[in-house]
């Protein structure tokens, strides 16, 4: 077994896991679901992987994610942080007090309404024959659409917590609320107030237990998959995480994505703000990149306009950007669940495993030292059929990260692309081969070859679960093909519409990301370290001496310098 | 800022609203905390929208679920729970003396006092205090082996302030002997050195000392023993799991037979230091009937583990980094790092060591060691609310007695003290000083009575009987606190009443600092930049 735990720190991070958990649980789902298509049985995905066995003292067995999310106070909505499988529901007996016979006072906070989707779930759990309740009126197949409709309609319009459309349920050791004593939740935007919320009590302990609960049940654990919300002050509780693993658990890899909303790119009103923000984004991007050996940025200021022309993707809308995030997320993970075959053989289903490690050692470290990769994605990938054999791909890959460059020609480039579920006309899947074929000529036909690239491939699309936003145009097809004929202003198209779709996606080092790491390190100099600099105080404020704030710098031209040498004289100058 | 400089009287104005706000807040806290107080205070049950429920009886916790959003009542929040960083103990007296303070205060200054003259006489009556408390406190004295009857008694006087009398008594044992069992003679007490482990366990409510360790995981493979006795303990930070070393993961260069050999070789390696460890076993038990346990800090992978368990060891990974500590403490031996130079000198031994199943939960009971230098409290409840507070009172507990051991002194509870430095502010120290400071003084004196007035409020006793006969008492030179039962002076001596002395210093040294700047409202909204961290 090659175990992953995965780690998710901040709000947006909880609401990108949200929906990838949904998909996990769909995949489950299908697997057992007699009338789903075979080719989600094929059994190929270790779910292990991510998943753990379990039992209540009452006997019971559970299968939970692997997973430990934090939040702030409050961003659990509806959901109670020791979850509801363990047996830790609320009942008259738990109202009773055990240890006192004084007087006692209750507040009991008045509780939060669940919304319709919640509701249905609940139903079904109290279900003792384990079908869900429509299922029992056989054939009233309009009815069942009916309710899903007002299902999707609540999360279209009013999800205010990630756990508002999350499926899954959840280990008690799973969810970690952080309790910054009185702290304004809505002030929790930079770096140093983070600090401040872990250096109080015993958070870091706390997290840090967890991480061993769930690391010491592994035979033998391939990495951490670690989503921060990195846009405030859970950059800091990040790090302290990432310092304990490094020094803890030395040997284990971490594929860090550090993502951001797109309302978080709106910019501060004043000058201050601006300045606190552009130091916020140096330090904590200098500070999680030194306990990373793999970061991948991700989060664009705006998907509607930039992604693709088949997706309708509301920027104000966290449940949407987030299910990007999360296919994209989803996508770059098959590999690491696929059985490894040995290289010669070519299975039909899946071919390319490779483990975290195998990733991060591609990644960063096998053409030169650059830790920083762009995360890219054509959601739904296009059909590999005869015509657009050719240069499809790659032109339908669009970067999911921010801020980077052109991708212009770099030789030392390394990229690592998953494609799974590729259709190869109208719905019917293309070949393993006819996929891998394709590609190879696509990137045989530039004229820059790339140092290496990696190719997993599986036969199996992303399965689009019930609670999931309506993103896609009406040119998309229930398997995510494309339909020949567009309706003029039809009605975007979700779950009920659209049952799977293709994937490619790709993780690439690439000088591409210049342009983000040169802004972060630019700033750091003129706001920071510059005489006289005004950051000079904030980042005191923040727990940083001059002399850490250096290194940083230093940190961050290394980084610069090895992407790109000639860089040398140019950086040295802005001192 | 410009508004400021247009109009004068606007300052004055800002700065008199401010102030009665700062008075309110304070006042506010103060009511919310209020009926925590002592041994009849309230307990109270919060239940959140999720349903999530939390159960407390102290003052720190509470304010800590609480969301404030006052900041001066923040500033007063940060004070309360830093002096329970510190020492452990008094967050609700401190609030409630801090709210007295501003309470009357306000009389003060709504009868024209400047706030400055009752900031001067916070100082001069604080110093005072001070010096009273030393010459009031008891000391005790802290030889080779400390008085434990009267450690008993602090410890007791602070559990039955969270939990009923029973349980109170039960836990007092257990924190009085978890501490002396971890003391070392002149060195400063490692609390951390008492692990606190909790079961939940349905309708049982239970909580008993372990000399030596309960870990909350098992063994990782079905051959290995669930219970064994007289054992060796290797206590170590070893890898014992085969990881992909850099090179090996470059395998995009290397061809696939160079692979499996270097898969080999590195399985080789971990498989020698697997070897070494059964050696050692094989040397030191070998025609007896004593038995191995192997508790690592690192990972230990299923082929090492079938060596191990085919050799008869029994073997648990991943365990707490401050187990390894905690295990040579209780156990003896030393934590190796390495198993290049294993000999019997390296290992501790445990006269028990046995596995508890919970459902998935798994807990490993080291016991029955010689000379443990660390022990485990092991709470049972019958859910996770009742275990944290139960956890909680523990802490409260184990900190009192390590306060009244490194304090080598105590002072008598009951509001004794309060009633006593009050009298001694009016008597002796308020007609040394000049001016209107003395208001100050007086002001403190009353404040300082907010103690033993809310024990009796707590109890349901009328508040002005009891300071009458308390008052009373003073004045003929007995030095008496407050029956909770009955609102008649007792001698908190005879009673087994103390407080700690510590904890009674720091309450009267932050109480004032922190009513002095929220009534110089100027110095506030200065102080109010780095309110994030009160030192
Ligand atoms: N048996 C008793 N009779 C009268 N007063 C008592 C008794 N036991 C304790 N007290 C008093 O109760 C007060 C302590 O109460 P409590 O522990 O509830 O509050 P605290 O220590 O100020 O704050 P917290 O424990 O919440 O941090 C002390 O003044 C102590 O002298
Ligand atoms: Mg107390």
């Amino acid at each position: 077994m090659r175990e992953i735990v995965t780690i998710q720190v901040g709000d947006y991070a909880n609401y990108i896991g949200s929906h990838f958990w949904n998909f996990q649980d769909e995949l489950l789902g299908l697997a057992e679901d007699p009338g789903a298509d075979p080719v989600f049985k094929n059994g190929l995905l270790d779910m292990d992987v991510f998943y753990r066995a379990g039992e209540t003292q009452q006997g019971i067995f559970t299968y939970c994610p692997r997973m430990i999310s934090i939040g702030s106070r409050g961003s659990l909505g509806s959901l109670s942080t020791s979850g509801t499988l363990y047996g830790n529901i609320p009942s008259a007996d738990s109202m009773a007090i055990a240890t006192w016979t004084g007087n006692a006072a209750r507040s009991v906070a008045e509780p939060y309404k669940k919304n319709l989707f919640l509701q249905s779930l609940s139903e079904e759990d109290h279900d003792d024959s384990g079908i869900p309740a429509s299922d029992s009126k056989e054939g009233d197949s309009s009815h069942r659409r009916e309710r899903d409709k007002d299902r999707i309609e609540c999360l279209e319009n009013g999800v205010n917590s990630w756990t508002d459309y999350s499926k899954v349920q959840y280990h008690p050791k799973t969810l970690y609320e952080l309790k910054g004593s009185w702290a304004d939740v809505n002030k929790f935007d930079d770096y140093g107030i983070g600090r401040d919320v872990i250096a109080e009590g015993s958070h870091a302990e706390e997290m840090n237990e967890r991480l061993r609960f769930f690391i010491e049940e592994c035979d033998h654990i391939q990495g951490i998959q670690f989503i921060v919300d990195d846009s405030g002050g859970f950059s800091s509780v990040a790090v302290e995480y990432l310092e304990n693993i490094a020094d803890e658990y030395a040997n284990t890899p971490v594929l860090l994505y550090n993502v951001r909303d797109p309302v978080s790119h709106a910019l501060p009103i004043n000058q201050r703000g601006l300045i606190t923000r552009a130091l916020h984004d140096a330090v904590s991007f200098s500070k999680l990149a030194s306990f990373s050996k793999l970061m991948v940025p991700v989060g664009l200021p705006s998907l509607r306009s930039n992604l693709s022309p088949l997706l309708h993707v509301k920027d104000e809308k966290l449940f949407y950007s987030s299910a990007i995030y999360a296919a994209a997320i989803h996508s770059i993970s098959v590999p690491f669940r696929l059985e490894p075959l040995r290289p010669s053989t070519n299975s039909t289903y899946a071919s390319g495993a490779l483990e975290i490690g195998e990733i991060v050692h591609l990644l960063a470290g096998q053409a030169r030292q650059n830790p920083v990769t762009i995360l890219d994605l054509a959601m739904p990938a296009p059909s590999f059929t005869e015509e657009n054999n050719r240069g499809a791909i790659l032109k339908y890959l669009n970067p999911l990260t921010p801020e980077i460059g052109e991708d212009d020609e770099d030789p030392y480039a390394v990229e690592s692309v998953t494609v799974h579920g590729a259709l190869h006309s109208g719905c019917n899947r293309a070949l393993i081969s006819q996929v891998k074929n394709s590609i190879c000529a696509e990137y045989e036909g530039r004229s820059i070859k790339l140092k290496f690239l990696h190719l997993s491939m599986f036969l199996c699309p992303l399965p689009i679960p019930l609670p999931f936003p309506s993103i896609f145009t009406s040119r998309v097809g229930r398997h995510g093909e494309l339909l020949e004929h567009e309706f003029e202003g039809g009605e975007p198209k979700g779950s009920l519409d659209v049952e799977s779709v293709p994937i490619a996606a790709r993780l690439r080092s690439s000088k591409a990301i210049l342009p983000f790491i040169e802004t972060r390190y630019m700033n750091l100099h003129k706001y920071g370290l510059a005489r006289g600099s005004r950051g000079d105080e904030l980042l005191r404020d923040w727990g940083f001496g001059r002399e850490e704030v250096e290194d940083m710098g230093e940190n961050m031209s290394r980084m610069l310098l090895a992407l790109d040498p000639l860089s040398e004289e140019a950086s040295s100058d802005s001192d | 800022m410009s508004i400021r400089l247009l109009n004068p009287n606007a300052e004055v104005l800002n700065k008199s609203a401010a102030l009665h706000m700062n008075i309110n807040a304070a006042k506010g806290l103060q009511d919310v905390l209020k009926t925590n107080l002592g041994p009849k205070g309230t307990i109270k049950m919060l239940v959140g929208g999720a349903g999530d429920i939390k159960l407390t009886k102290d003052g720190n916790t509470l304010l800590k679920e609480m969301q404030i959003q006052n900041p001066t009542a923040i500033m007063i929040a940060r004070t309360a729970v830093a002096q329970d960083d510190t020492s452990g103990d008094g967050t609700t007296s401190t609030v409630l003396f801090i709210g007295e303070l501003m309470k009357q205060s306000e009389r003060c200054i709504d009868e024209g006092t400047h706030p400055r003259f009752l900031v001067d006489g916070f100082d001069i009556a604080k110093r005072a205090t001070l010096e009273f408390l030393e010459k009031f406190k008891t000391p005790v004295v802290m030889g080779e082996v400390p008085d434990k009857e009267i450690l008993k008694m602090v410890a007791r006087t602070t559990l039955r302030t969270k939990l009923y009398e029973a349980l109170a008594d039960q836990l007092t044992d257990i924190v009085v002997n978890a501490v002396l069992c971890i003391r070392k003679p002149d060195e400063p007490i490692d609390l951390f050195m008492v692990e606190i482990m909790h079961m939940r366990h349905k309708f049982d409510v239970d909580t008993r000392l372990v000399e030596g360790l309960v870990l909350d995981h098992g063994s990782r493979h079905p051959d290995m023993k669930r219970r064994a006795e007289n054992c060796y303990i290797l206590t170590c930070n070893v890898s014992l799991e085969y990881e992909k070393s850099e090179i090996n993961a470059g395998f995009f260069y290397s061809n696939a037979e160079q692979r499996e050999k270097m898969v080999a070789a590195e399985r080789r390696q971990v498989d020698e230091r697997v070897k070494k460890i059964i050696d050692l076993k094989n040397k030191v038990c070998s025609g007896n009937d004593k038995n191995f346990v192997v508790i690592n800090q690192k990972g230990i992978d299923p082929p090492s583990l079938d060596l191990l368990a085919r050799a008869g060891i029994i073997a648990l990974r991943r365990a707490k980094r401050r187990n390894m500590e905690r295990l040579v403490l209780a156990c003896g031996g030393e934590a190796v790092d390495s198993v290049d130079d294993l000999t019997e000198d390296c290992l501790g031994w445990a006269g028990l060591v046995h596995e508890h199943v919970l459902g998935e939960e798994k807990y490993t009971f080291v016991e029955n060691v010689k000379n443990p230098r660390s022990c485990t409290i092991l709470i049972k409840g019958p859910n996770d609310h009742t275990i944290a507070q139960i956890k909680d009172a523990v802490r409260d507990g184990l900190r009192s007695v390590k306060n009244t051991i490194e304090d080598e002194a105590v002072v008598l509870g009951a509001g004794s003290f309060e009633v006593a430095a009050r009298k001694y502010l009016m008597d002796s120290v308020k007609k040394t000083v000049h001016g209107r400071a003395q208001l100050g003084v007086e002001a403190f004196a009353e404040a300082l009575l907010v103690i033993p007035k809310t024990l009796a409020e707590n109890s349901g006793l009328d508040t002005q009987d009891v300071i009458v006969a308390l008052k009373g008492e003073h004045d003929r030179g007995n030095v008496v606190g407050l029956n909770q039962h009955t609102g008649e002076p007792i001698d908190p001596h005879m009673e087994g009443i103390f407080d700690n002395y510590s904890v009674k210093r720091q309450i009267i040294n932050s109480g004032p600092v922190i009513a002095s700047q929220l009534l110089l409202v100027d110095e506030v909204i200065r102080a109010g930049r780095n309110m994030r961290k009160p030192s």
